[in-house]
């Protein structure tokens, strides 16, 4: 598979970030010291990949992150998961079946459904319909566990955006797993990366803001807290403003024709505005509002053209860029222009521009969940 | 005695179980090989059809689906290649025109277009058919705009090789059409049909009367950036049309500028 020269060097890793990541993952994967300065990216990445599921097995999390990097072309997540398979135990002729097609592979029915759904929230086209539902309680998925599928599987697209766009290279333990070494240590190794069976929790509260819809489709599921510490973190961040965050997930949104995300988004882009309007007093609210603070019909216009003169020099191209990722068929163009979108940003800021459109594909896949309830 | 049949029919059993593992494992990959071929095709349709009309036609053999949706085309003709095609050997011809049709199409491509047919020289294209587009008449104005650069390029390579130069008439609209699996048993494909197709085509014969080579309809003006330069053309009578048909010139796109 065509894949880039990685987009940032590698940097070194605070102690305490590399403990973390290793406690969620058993293991600390090259991107963390490509995503440290942005260590919300790496918390995030850690923690959406930990299989934080309650209702779904860890087995079937595993080929659910194969396939959907596998439909994804995404050399680095599908070779990593890979490997982390084998390490796992699983054969590689069953590995093998698995790649050359699913639906053959010795797999359950109940299996076979939930791969499918996985990676029609992937595609998102066709959107999931009820009767995906329907076929999902057929093969006996509760509705918890049929929001967790959607919720692994657009975790993964989290991973297969940020790794593309970054153009990650290979992990080097994807060509160690079968040295006579590592052979005899798999099962040491298997312990580490196992994911811990989780308990279901309750809706982190509160619960809002952008993605509040998408995060209350996981009730009961550990999921629900990762995505909202996820999304509460990114926003948070001061890399890049919330606005032009909040744009970049509205863009996406659109783009995938969901109505929740974007209207989620809209009312967070109306509240950036009465906040810069109350820093005020207010006669320089208004003016503050004209020059920094985006209306209703601001935000509509940028919406509909993925352009405007309010846009500042870095929204001007990460918020147009945000609908390209919504779907691409091969990594090389759109790594290609990642970089072009990356020339001139600082790297912190293209980590968090990284970061946000992938976690905005990640919450509108969800959105598309909400949208049929 | 006895010994010597135990072992004849063990030998027999494990010979048995060996020829009926090969050939699960071969009917294992076989099936496996038709589907990875299946999944090929299915990437490939997706080029052509919505993917809801190529899991119809994969599931039940055809596609009963048909919708109403709005989308935006894209008409664009060579003006005077008829005559142009006059005075050239029929190898040139051909040679021109499909560096012509390649070129283009790309063009489309590139602006998440897609190619419906080619007629002659003519091109239709789809914007928003295939799949959910919100920019779609943006991208189809953005594509006649590199359309129209794509065509300078190529001019430039004919007249140095002694060649004549094309020139080239867009016509855009945007519109609601019937769209699904549109033809014959023998020969069926996935179309759109209305009245936009024909306005469309209409809009692409005007630009021979305004003199200029792009135009949109009010309805894609609707649609489009504000950012788009554009100038309006007087109205004018279109058979098939009630009414007079306003069309506006694309000069251009200011990328810094203020929209409308």
């Amino acid at each position: 598979m065509e894949w880039e020269e990685s987009l940032l060097p590698p940097t070194s890793v605070p102690p305490a970030l590399k403990a973390e990541v290793r406690k969620r993952l058993g293991v600390v994967p090259g991107w963390v010291a490509r995503v440290a300065p942005v260590p919300w990216v790496a918390r995030s990445w850690a923690s959406m990949m930990s299989k934080p599921v309650a209702h779904v097995s860890p087995a079937l999390c595993d080929l659910i992150a194969l396939v959907v990097s596998q439909d994804n072309s995404c050399r680095y997540c599908f070779g990593a998961q890979r490997a982390v398979m084998r390490m796992l135990g699983y054969r590689e002729a069953y590995i093998a079946r698995l790649e050359r097609a699913f639906h053959v592979a010795d797999l359950s029915d109940a299996e076979r459904a939930g791969l499918d759904f996985a990676r029609r929230i992937s595609r998102a086209d066709p959107r999931p319909s009820r009767a995906d539902l329907e076929r999902l309680a057929r093969a006996g998925f509760s509705p918890p566990a049929i929001a967790e599928l959607a919720y692994v599987a657009a975790a993964t697209v989290f991973a297969n955006r940020a790794a593309t766009l970054l153009a990650l290279p290979p992990e080097p333990f994807e060509t160690m797993v079968d040295r006579p070494l590592v052979r005899l240590m798999r099962p040491l190794m298997a312990r580490r990366l196992r994911a811990r069976p989780r308990q279901p929790e309750p809706l982190p509260r509160p619960n809002d803001g952008p993605g509040a819809a998408a995060v209350a489709t996981l009730d009961g599921s550990p999921a629900a807290g990762v995505l909202r510490a996820a999304l509460d973190a990114a926003w948070a961040s001061e890399v890049l403003p919330r606005r032009t965050k909040t744009l970049a997930l509205a863009v996406v949104a659109r783009a995938l024709g969901c109505a929740r995300s974007e209207g989620e988004s809209v009312l967070a882009l109306e509240r950036v505005a009465r906040a810069l309007g109350c820093a005020r007093s207010e006669g320089e609210s208004v003016l503050a509002l004209e020059r920094d603070g985006f209306g209703a019909r601001d935000v509509e216009e940028i919406l509909a053209t993925l352009g405007s003169t309010r846009l500042d020099a870095r929204e001007t191209r990460i918020v147009p860029f945000a609908r390209e990722t919504v779907r691409y068929h091969r990594p090389v163009p759109i790594q290609r222009r990642m970089r072009e979108v990356a020339e001139g940003l600082e790297p912190a800021e293209v980590l968090e521009a990284v970061g946000v459109v992938a976690l905005a594909n990640t919450v509108c896949r969800l959105g598309l969940l909400v949208d049929l309830s | 005695m006895s010994w010597a049949a135990l072992c004849a029919a063990l030998v027999a059993l494990a010979v048995l179980a060996w020829r009926t593992r090969r050939t699960v494992a071969g009917l294992e990959r076989r099936l496996a090989g038709a589907h990875e071929e299946l999944e090929r095709l299915q990437q490939a349709f997706s080029r052509f059809a919505p993917a809801e009309v190529v899991e119809d036609i994969i599931a039940d053999g055809l596609s009963a689906r048909s919708e109403k949706k709005e989308i935006t085309v894209l008409f664009a003709d060579l003006k005077g290649f008829t005559e142009l095609g006059e005075g050239l050997a029929p190898a040139e011809l051909v040679t021109i025109l499909n560096g012509y049709l390649e070129r283009m199409s790309q063009t489309v491509v590139e602006h998440r277009g897609h190619v419906s047919k080619f007629l002659g020289d003519g091109i239709l294209a789809l914007f928003g058919a295939l799949e959910a587009n919100p920019w779609q008449t943006n991208d189809a104005v953005h594509a006649a705009l590199a359309m129209r650069r794509a065509l300078a390029d190529y001019n430039a390579t004919l007249v140095a090789a002694g060649r004549p130069a094309l020139e080239m008439g867009v016509g855009v609209h945007r519109g609601p059409v019937v769209s699904g699996l549109i033809g014959s048993e023998g020969l069926t494909g996935y179309d759109v049909i209305g009245r936009t197709v024909n306005v469309a085509s209409r809009v692409e014969r005007l630009t021979r009367t305004h003199g200029v080579d792009i135009l949109v309809t009010d309805a894609t003006r609707a649609a489009l950036d504000g950012r788009f330069r554009l100038r309006a053309m007087p109205a004018v009578a279109v058979k098939g049309i009630a009414g007079a048909l306003a069309t506006f010139a694309v000069e251009g796109f200011d990328a810094d500028g203020r929209a409308r």
